[in-house]
């Protein structure tokens, strides 16, 4: 089901071009600021990335990797 | 059978346009130091080192160190609160840090504008576990750079030596993850992203000190030896005006286990001047318990599953935290970030660690310049 979900949504991005180039390089200006990043701060995103996963039940949703230790 | 159609999807979209498209790599170095402290009487100091250096045009080589120096707790016995915290998995010793734990990452990235493949392996050595893995990440930009398409993969081959003599049945932990991600800019002032994550882990997954004692029984904690985990997470930001933007993010995760999680979190960040920013960010967090878990106390000696760790168990989370970036001459800044964590009250978290709930502070402090 969720192959199905990803190659759908695959083709609608890829075959929709003119609808979906919204923005144009010289409009990106903001878009390279640090507060428009999903995660602002590096260093904190892999700590808390880290910590989460020890005090949590929970994983994923990150497209980011998360080494392993005794902790877990 | 499904990691092997992944990965044929994932090679079937590297049809890499080999054009002579520049790249965005710099050569850069961050350093730091990351800290943790919690009312478990569990304090980790991390210094951590990055290293990046562009080899080519479209190449570049990256080194990244991980230290954590950890103070944890010595086991006394089984019914107290002075036990080994899950965290640091190590008694003290009688030494200033109960365990130092080593995570170097080397990496390989190449990059030639519409394409981004990276890839590389992690190692992670502490006194009862080391921790190898490797991984892989593409993302291939569309639609004149305004979608990203990405596919990650990672493996890891982990090994449990616990401190004292113990035969586990299982000294194995292996987890394979695959994230499929695209991001998509809506305007000038916002952009979403959408993840999926599929986790498989089997071995020894539960903790091999972890004991579930009652007044007729004592049994060492025991977890099946796999489990199937999927998590889906939507983002979005989007800027107000020139000085202030806020990120949001949810994510659902469900397991094979039966746990269920919803994870919300949203950050406010505002440009105090040209070159500092801040902000405030909210996060909660909620899960369900696992199918074997059970009231604490409720186990019997014919029970399969026996459980201690509080993570089985349903509790909700808070954590609230102000960022600060600072941004300086030639292409560095310094990075501030503290952050408070509050657990909600867990009758599991109340036998094991003898306190109602489990608070934490964290911060992370680092500098970096690229060039």
């Amino acid at each position: 089901m969720w192959q199905l979900l990803f190659i759908v949504n695959f083709f609608f991005f890829t075959a929709c071009s003119e609808h979906l180039v919204r923005v144009m390089p010289y409009e990106k200006e903001y878009l390279a600021q640090d507060k428009m990043k999903l995660s602002p701060i590096d260093a904190r995103a892999e700590q808390e990335g880290h910590i989460f996963l020890i005090r949590e039940a929970s994983a994923g949703g990150e497209s980011t990797f998360q080494g392993g230790c005794g902790c877990r | 059978m499904q990691i092997k159609y992944i990965i044929s999807l994932f090679l079937s979209l590297l049809i890499l346009e080999l054009t002579s498209l520049a790249s965005d790599l710099k050569d850069s170095v961050s350093f730091g130091i990351d800290t943790y402290t919690d009312n478990a009487d569990v304090q980790v100091y991390s210094p951590t080192l990055s290293l990046f250096k562009k080899v080519s045009n479209q190449w570049m080589l990256g080194f990244k160190m991980r230290i954590d120096a950890i103070t944890a707790a010595s086991i006394t016995n089984g019914s107290n609160a002075n036990h080994v915290d899950a965290v640091t998995g190590a008694s003290s010793n009688g030494k200033l840090f109960g365990d130092v734990r080593y995570a170097p990452t080397l990496l390989a990235t190449y990059e030639n504008g519409d394409n981004m493949l990276s890839f590389g392996a992690y190692y992670s050595q502490e006194v009862d576990y080391i921790g190898k893995a490797v991984f892989v990440n593409y993302v291939r930009q569309l639609n004149e750079q305004n979608t990203a398409i990405g596919i990650g993969i990672s493996q890891s081959f982990d090994k449990w030596s616990p401190v004292f003599k113990r035969n586990l049945p299982k000294d194995n932990r292996n987890e394979g993850k695959i994230d499929l991600s695209i991001n998509q800019l809506i305007s000038p002032t916002s952009s979403f992203q959408m993840v999926y994550s599929h986790m498989l882990s089997e071995g020894f997954l539960s903790s091999p000190y972890h004991f579930v004692s009652q007044t007729t029984f004592a049994r060492f904690e025991n977890y099946p030896d796999r489990r199937v985990g999927d998590a889906f997470a939507l983002k979005g930001v989007y800027m107000f005006n020139e000085n202030n933007s806020m990120n949001l993010s949810y994510r659902y995760y469900l397991d094979n286990w039966g746990i269920h999680s919803h994870t919300i979190n949203g950050e406010w960040l505002h440009d105090i001047s040209k070159n500092m920013t801040t902000g405030l960010r909210l996060r909660y967090y909620s899960q369900t318990k696992s199918n074997f878990t059970k009231s604490v106390g409720a186990y019997n000696l014919n029970d399969k599953y026996f459980v201690v760790d509080y993570r089985m168990s349903a509790f909700d989370s808070y954590t609230v935290g102000v960022p600060f970036i600072y941004k300086m001459k030639h292409n560095s800044k310094v990075t501030l970030s503290l952050d408070y964590y509050q657990t909600s009250s867990n009758a599991y978290i109340k036998q094991w660690y003898g306190v109602d709930s489990l608070s934490a502070l964290f911060s992370t402090c680092t500098y970096s310049f690229s060039y």
